[in-house]
């Protein structure tokens, strides 16, 4: 089985300074791999373990984004592929065509897995827009992933239920953090990373003739938070009762 | 802050400028291990709720120990100094598990420097994987510093050697694979190797510690313990010069462990002062809480480069040990002053919460521990004086 891992070299968002205006530390801020990426990874890895095969990480990214190739390769990953862009500077229709167009060269795939979202934008848009672009079945938000032979039954995580879904083989998939739980590299695995091969591409290359991707919008706030502060007195009884109430009113309990 | 913190890389790219970034990413996914696999399990740890042996052994098979040794015997072959700093981050994220990590690394440090081949091929894959653990048996009941006292004999009866005699205050005593022996022959100290279990190697009660709860210590006791003649390390009467080695080199790793400790006293303390307030505003505003942080973190800089750059003269191959007691004696008694000021700065919560209070207690055992500072100072004044001659 061939798997392909889409991964992000992303701003650390734990580390994430904001200004006094509000507005996101970006430049010189820590980077890392995109948090829910390494789920990613470690179900590729999975899937490896049950049928074989090899895992190919493929990143759009600066070269500072060798680090998170690196990182992969170390947990078990046997190839990274580096297509040389800002993903930054991009809207995420291009990163999904460079994604796709790496895929394809690299392809076929069996299995393509993303996380549900990169840790820094978390639009979400990357994972369906690689399945329209390869004419592939997309499943977004896996839990749980089985393939069997031609197709793979996926639990998909929702909102509140758990749909079960079949597709066939090749096809993209999503997952959620709650899939897996990622392995550490050894330290003798990080060590041995370095070795393994990893392959440079460029956006010319991959996408000839391509115009310049779509402006970004310019600048980003932090989101204000207000607490309400509110506050219920008299006997338990009574303000559990009011307390209920209220988040029902905020529409913040389950259906 | 994340263990394997901005100052550390700082310290990578001055001290390696050709090879931080290889070293950086060994250390940030060591730090990243600790920090979700030990440092939410230290009080834990601390009040005997959970054993440490656990995570210790997914600590050593992460490669931990690994660190500074050979490639040839499952090492990593990276400087000392990388070690010194993964032990720092060690003992911010779970002193005691640091404690008893060290201890066992000196060991496989003395097989590795002076065991014979067979011996080296035999134990370190074992020791580096994290497949045995090793404990480093020198002080005695009434011998510490004072190595030439030693009660222990080791008499040499055909192809064995006969131990008798008691050891005590022995870290990993009871749960090691393996014990470093030091015992007297006819021609003086001498260094063995006693694999676990042993009919002749008893163990007394864990002792009950001030700090470093976690670490289990106790007598070893010595009865006809019998080892084969292939197990004497290095040449008989050279024992004392081998433990006086090994212990130099643990000296840097006790300092950088003491860093680390007073590194998560700081931290914590930096936060309360930010939150807790006083007189309608934040006790990080007064000038008296000020002056302490900016000591407390001006001391713990200042022993991190002690012990670095003990680290850095050890990788060059020079003499080290003035240099290594500096490092321990200084970084120990700062951890004490800062762990002490992380109290004050908590008021009576620092007083009664062992959130607080163990990094004091745990600081506590190494102005003792592998070399008292009142003997190291002796050291360090000896090497100086004798620059006069």
């Amino acid at each position: 089985m061939k798997i392909a891992v889409c991964v992000k070299h992303a701003v650390d968002e734990t580390e994430l300074k904001v200004d006094s205006g509000g507005n996101p530390q970006l430049k010189g801020a820590p980077t890392k791999m995109s948090t829910f990426d390494k789920n990613a990874v470690e179900e590729a890895l999975r899937l490896k373990a049950a049928h074989q095969g090899e895992v190919v990480v493929v990143t759009v990214g600066t070269p500072e984004a060798k680090k998170t190739m690196k990182e992969a390769l170390a947990m078990g990953a046997d190839k990274g592929v580096l297509v040389s862009a800002d993903p930054m500077a991009m809207d995420t229709r291009r990163t999904s065509e460079l994604l796709a167009a790496a895929l394809k060269k690299g392809g076929p795939y069996d299995v393509i897995l993303c996380s549900e979202g990169s840790s820094d934008m978390y639009s979400g848009l990357v994972p369906p827009m690689l399945g329209e672009l390869l004419g592939l079945p997309y499943v977004g938000y896996a839990k749980k992933i089985d393939v069997n032979g031609q197709s793979a039954k996926v639990e998909r995580a929702l909102e509140d239920s758990v749909e079960v879904v079949e597709a066939p083989l090749p096809l993209v998939v999503s997952v959620v953090s709650e899939i897996n739980e990622p392995r550490y590299p050894t330290l003798i695995q990080i060590m041995q990373a370095g070795k393994k091969p990893m392959e440079d591409l460029t956006p010319e290359a991959l996408l000839p003739g391509a115009g310049p991707p779509m402006p970004l919008v310019k600048g980003m706030k932090a989101q204000a938070m207000a607490r309400k502060r509110v506050v219920f007195e008299g006997p338990p009884e009574e303000t559990a009762k009011k307390l209920v109430d209220a988040l029902a009113a905020e529409g913040v309990l389950p259906r | 802050m994340p263990i394997y913190s901005a100052e550390h890389r700082r310290l990578m790219e001055t001290f390696y400028p050709d090879h931080h970034q290889e070293y950086s990413e060994v250390l940030s996914s060591l730090g990243a291990f600790m920090e979700k696999e030990l440092l939410p399990l230290s009080p834990r740890i601390d009040s005997g709720e959970v054993k440490m042996a656990g995570p210790r052994k997914a600590l050593l098979k992460q490669g931990m120990c690994q660190i500074p040794f050979p490639e040839e015997y499952g090492g990593l072959g990276l400087p000392f100094s990388v070690y010194a700093a993964a032990i720092e981050m060690l003992g911010t994220a779970e002193a005691s598990t640091c404690l008893s990590v060290e201890i066992h690394n000196a060991v496989a440090e003395g097989l590795d420097k002076f065991g014979t081949d067979a011996q080296k091929r035999a134990y370190l894959p074992k020791l580096l994987s994290g497949e045995f653990l090793a404990s480093f048996t020198l002080t005695e009941p009434a011998s510490g510093s004072d190595a030439g006292t030693m009660a222990t004999t080791a008499e040499k009866r055909g192809g064995e050697y006969s131990i008798n005699g008691s050891k005590m205050f022995i870290t990993n005593a009871g749960e090691a694979d393996l014990y470093l022996v030091f015992a007297e022959t006819k021609k003086g100290p001498s260094c063995f190797i006693v694999e676990a279990p042993n009919p002749g190697m008893s163990f007394g009660e864990d002792l009950r510690k001030l700090g470093m709860r976690g670490s289990r210590t106790s007598e070893v006791v010595f009865s006809n313990c019998r080892v084969p003649e292939g197990n004497l390390v290095g040449e008989e009467g050279k024992g004392a010069d081998y433990a006086k080695e090994i212990l130099h080199s643990a000296r840097i790793i006790v300092a950088a462990l003491n860093v680390g400790i007073a590194q998560i006293a700081y931290e914590k303390s930096l936060a309360y002062a930010r939150q807790r307030r006083a007189f309608g505003k934040t006790i990080s505003e007064f000038q008296l809480i000020r002056e302490k942080i900016a000591d407390m973190k001006t001391e713990i800089d200042a022993a991190r480069l002690l012990y670095f750059y003990a680290s850095r003269i050890k990788e060059s191959g020079g003499d080290y040990s003035s240099e290594a007691s500096q490092a321990k004696v200084f970084s120990t008694e700062m951890s004490l002053r800062v762990c002490d000021s992380a109290i004050q700065i908590h008021g009576g919560y620092g007083y009664t919460t062992d959130e607080v209070h163990r990094h004091w207690r745990d600081a506590r055992l190494l102005t003792i521990g592998e070399g008292t500072s009142e003997v190291l100072r002796m050291l360090i004044a000896r090497r100086e004086l004798a620059k006069l001659r």
